[in-house]
C-alpha cells in the first residue's frame, strides 16, 4: 500500500515538473508581451526531435551515436537551437501583432502551432510515427526499503535547479530587473534607456529554452517524441499558468502541481480513469475559474479608464 | 463624422446602378462556380489571384468601393431578388458535379457557424474557442434521437438546437465573471470535454461515432434520392444545398435583425468598453450569457443538418481544430460583417479541398495562408463598418 502511494506521489511530482517547465514559459511571456504565445507548447515539443536529428547527424558524422556524451552534447543543443526559434519566431510572425487586437495575436500562434506541427511531419524522417525517445536515466535507488526510480529523481531535481535559476535571473541580475521593468511599463522602460524589443528577445529565448526542457523530459517521460504531443501537452501547460494566474511565476508552478495531482489521481482510482483524465483536469480549470476569475495567484484586474 | 453616418448619395444614373448591382451579382456567382469546378492547381492560383487583385482595386480606389455600395443600398430589392435566383439557379449549372454541390453545402454550413460566432467574436468581442462543441452537440443529439427513438429530421432539428442552446447557457454562467484569456480557457476547456465525453462514452459509439443516421423526408420525398425540377433531375445532394442556402437565409435575417436591435447595440457597447456600457445601464452579464445562446442555438441548427446530411458522425468532426477554423473564418473575413464572415467561409472551406494536389502539405499552406493573412490585413477581408443611419 505505502509502495504504491509513494509510487503515485512520485509520478504527481515528476508529473507536476515537466507541466511546470512549459507553464512558466505561458506565463513569463504573458507577463512580458501581454500576448497568449499559444504556439509555446509546440516550440518546446520540437526539442525532442531536434535532439533525436543532432544524435542521427552525429552517428552518421562520428559513428558514435551510442554515447552518454553523444546524448548530452544533443541534448544541450536541442535546447539552444529551440531557444533560438522561440525568437526567430518573434522576429518573423509575433512582434508584428504588438499593438494589434489580443484576439488577433492569439489566432496568429494558434496558425502558428499548426505550421510547426505540419513542419515536424513533413521535414523529419517519417514524421508522422512515434518515434522512440530514449529515458534520460536508467535504474533505481533503494531509500529506507523503497524504490525510487533515477529518472524521476534526476526530472524534479533538474526542474527545481531550473526555475530556481530563472527566479534569480528575474530578481537579481540586471536583465532580470529590465525584463520586469518591461514587463511593468513598457514606455517608462523605454524611458529608462532599456532596449524593449531586446528584451522580447530574451524573453523568448529563455522561456522557449526553459520550455524545450520540459518538452525533452516529456517525451522522455513517455518513452517517445510524438508530433502531435504538443496539443496536449501545450493546452496543459497553458492551463496550468492560467489556474495558477498568467503573468505569476509561483502561481504557474502550483498550477501545474493541482494538474498534475489531480491527472494522477484519476488514473489510479478512477476506472478507465485514463480515457476521462483530460475531462476531469477541464472541469478542474472551469471551477478554478468561476471561483477565481484571474487565477489563484493573478492580480485582479484593475482597469485604467 | 456625422456625413460619414448616412450613407453616400447616389447621384449617378439609377439604370447605371441597377446594371452595377446585376454585373457585380452575376461575375461573384460565375466566379464560385468556376472556382467550385476546376481542378487543376494552377487555375486555382490564377482564381485566387484574381479575387485578390479585386481587393487590392478596392483598397486602392475606394470611391469604386463606395459606388457599389451606394447601388447595393439604392437598389436593394432588385439585389435581394437576384441573390435569391442565383442561389435558386445554381445547382443546375454545375453541370450535375456532386462534388462541387457537397462543397457548396459544406460551405454554407460552416457560413451559419461563422455567423453564429460573429454575434460573440465581432459583436461583443467574446473569445469563443467552443463553437465547435455545440456544433457536435447539436449533431448528436439530433442523430440520437434519429437512431434511438425514430424522431423525424423536423422535430429533431428544433429539439437538437434547443440541446445545445440549453449547453450555451451553462457555457455562458462561468463567462459572468472570468474574461479575456481566462474566458478563452474556459471555452476551451469545455470544448475539450465536450470532445473527450463524445469520445469515450458509451451511448455515443466512442470513437466510432454514430452511424446510418436516415436521410431526412419532405411530403413522401427522400432528401437521399435526386430531386426533379421542372423535369431536369438533380443530384441528391441538391435536397441539402436547398436546406442549407434556407437555414443561411433565416441566419442572415437574424443576423441583421439582431445587428439593428438593442441587443446588437448592447454587444457593440460591451466590445467598445464593457465598463461604460455597464455605467449605461446595459445588463452586462445577460447580454454575454446571451451571445452564447445565440450562437450555440444556431450551431445547434447547423450539427442537425450536417448530421443528417452525412448520415455519419464521429468526435472527429468536432475537435478544437474546427473550432479554430470558424473562428479564422470570422476574423479573416472580417468581424462584425454579414458578407465579410460568409465569404471568409467559403474560401477557408474550399481553399484546403481546392489544394488536394498538394495534397499532404494542404493543413500546412492553410496555417501559413492564416498567418500571412493575418499580417498583411489584419483587420480582414471586409472590415467592420460605421453603423449608419441613413436609411
Amino acid at each position: 500500500m505505502s509502495e504504491l502511494f509513494l509510487q503515485q506521489l512520485l509520478n504527481w511530482i515528476t508529473l507536476g515538473s515537466i507541466y511546470a517547465l512549459i507553464a512558466v514559459g505561458f506565463s513569463l511571456l504573458f507577463g512580458v508581451l501581454n500576448i497568449i504565445h499559444f504556439s509555446h507548447g509546440d516550440v518546446s515539443l520540437l526539442a525532442p526531435f531536434l535532439a533525436l536529428s543532432v544524435i542521427s547527424a552525429i552517428g552518421s558524422a562520428l559513428g558514435d551515436a551510442g554515447s552518454l556524451g553523444t546524448f548530452l552534447l544533443a541534448l544541450l543543443v536541442a535546447i539552444a537551437i529551440t531557444g533560438v526559434i522561440g525568437v526567430l519566431l518573434d522576429l518573423v510572425v509575433i512582434q508584428r501583432f504588438r499593438q494589434a487586437p489580443a484576439m488577433m495575436a492569439l489566432v496568429a500562434t494558434v496558425a502558428l502551432g499548426i505550421v510547426l506541427r505540419e513542419l515536424i511531419r513533413h521535414l523529419f524522417p517519417n514524421g508522422s510515427n512515434p518515434h522512440a525517445f530514449p529515458r534520460l536515466v536508467e535504474g533505481n535507488v533503494t531509500l529506507a526499503g523503497f524504490t525510487i526510480p533515477l529518472f524521476s529523481v534526476t526530472v524534479i531535481v533538474v526542474s527545481v535547479l531550473a526555475v530556481c535559476a530563472l527566479f534569480f535571473m528575474l530578481n537579481s541580475t540586471r536583465l532580470g530587473l529590465h525584463i520586469k521593468a518591461v514587463s511593468q511599463d513598457r514606455d517608462a522602460a523605454r524611458l529608462m534607456a532599456i532596449n524593449p524589443g531586446r528584451i522580447f528577445r530574451a524573453t523568448f529565448f529563455v522561456a522557449s529554452a526553459i520550455g524545450a526542457v520540459g518538452g525533452l523530459f516529456f517525451s522522455s517521460y513517455a518513452g517517445m517524441a510524438r508530433f502531435d504531443f504538443s496539443i496536449d501537452v501545450g493546452l496543459i501547460g497553458f492551463s496550468a499558468a492560467v489556474v495558477g494566474g498568467l503573468g505569476s511565476m509561483p502561481g504557474a508552478i502550483i498550477g501545474s502541481l493541482l494538474i498534475a495531482g489531480l491527472d494522477t489521481l484519476v488514473q489510479a482510482t478512477v476506472p478507465n480513469g485514463a480515457s476521462y483524465r483530460l475531462v476531469f483536469v477541464f472541469l478542474l480549470v472551469i471551477g478554478v475559474l468561476v471561483f477565481r476569475p484571474s487565477g489563484l495567484m493573478g492580480r485582479s484586474l484593475v482597469e485604467k479608464v | 463624422m456625422a456625413e460619414s453616418l448616412a450613407l453616400p448619395r447616389d447621384t449617378s444614373n439609377p439604370v447605371v446602378s441597377a446594371l452595377t448591382v446585376i454585373a457585380v451579382q452575376l461575375a461573384g456567382a460565375l466566379f464560385l462556380r468556376q472556382f467550385l469546378l476546376i481542378d487543376d492547381w494552377r487555375l486555382v492560383i490564377g482564381l485566387l489571384l484574381i479575387f485578390g487583385a479585386a481587393l487590392v482595386l478596392m483598397e486602392r480606389v475606394p470611391s469604386l468601393e463606395a459606388r457599389v455600395e451606394a447601388a447595393f443600398a439604392r437598389h436593394s430589392r432588385l439585389a435581394l431578388l437576384l441573390g435569391i435566383a442565383i442561389v435558386l439557379a445554381f445547382p443546375f449549372v454545375l453541370e450535375g458535379n456532386t462534388y462541387a454541390l457537397h462543397l457548396c453545402v459544406i460551405s454554407m454550413l460552416y457560413a451559419v457557424l461563422a455567423l453564429a460566432l460573429n454575434f460573440q467574436l465581432g459583436s461583443a468581442n467574446i473569445p469563443n474557442f467552443a463553437t465547435g462543441a455545440s456544433y457536435g452537440i447539436g449533431a448528436y443529439a439530433s442523430a440520437l434521437l434519429a437512431l434511438n427513438f425514430g424522431i423525424s429530421f423536423w422535430l429533431a432539428l428544433p429539439v437538437a438546437a434547443v440541446v445545445a442552446t440549453i449547453f450555451g447557457f451553462l457555457l455562458g454562467i462561468p463567462s459572468m465573471r472570468t474574461r479575456d484569456s481566462y474566458l478563452a480557457l474556459v471555452t476551451i476547456a469545455f470544448g475539450v470535454v465536450i470532445h473527450q465525453l463524445l469520445n469515450n462514452l458509451e451511448f455515443t459509439g466512442g470513437p466510432n461515432g454514430l452511424v446510418g443516421i436516415p436521410a431526412p423526408e419532405l411530403f413522401g420525398h427522400s432528401f437521399a434520392s435526386p430531386l426533379v425540377i421542372f423535369g431536369q433531375e438533380l443530384p441528391s445532394q441538391a435536397n441539402f444545398y436547398y436546406l442549407s442556402a434556407l437555414l443561411v437565409l433565416i441566419s442572415i435575417v437574424f443576423a441583421r435583425r439582431l445587428h439593428d436591435s438593442r441587443v446588437g447595440l448592447a454587444w457593440n457597447a460591451l466590445r467598445t468598453d464593457e465598463l461604460a456600457a455597464r455605467c449605461q445601464g446595459i445588463n452586462v452579464t445577460w447580454y454575454k450569457v446571451l451571445a452564447f445562446a445565440v450562437d450555440a442555438f444556431l450551431a445547434g441548427f447547423a450539427g442537425t443538418i450536417y448530421a443528417f446530411y452525412v448520415g455519419f458522425i464521429s468526435p472527429d468532426n468536432f475537435t478544437f481544430l474546427v473550432s479554430v477554423t470558424i473562428m479564422t473564418m470570422v476574423i479573416a473575413g472580417g468581424m462584425d460583417n454579414i458578407l465579410g464572415v460568409i465569404v471568409g467561409a467559403f474560401l477557408l472551406t474550399l481553399l484546403p479541398e481546392k489544394l488536394r494536389a498538394f495534397s499532404d502539405y494542404r493543413i500546412l499552406f492553410f496555417g501559413v495562408t492564416v498567418i500571412v493573412f493575418l499580417m498583411i490585413r489584419p483587420q480582414g477581408l471586409f472590415p467592420q463598418r460605421l453603423r449608419r443611419y441613413g436609411h
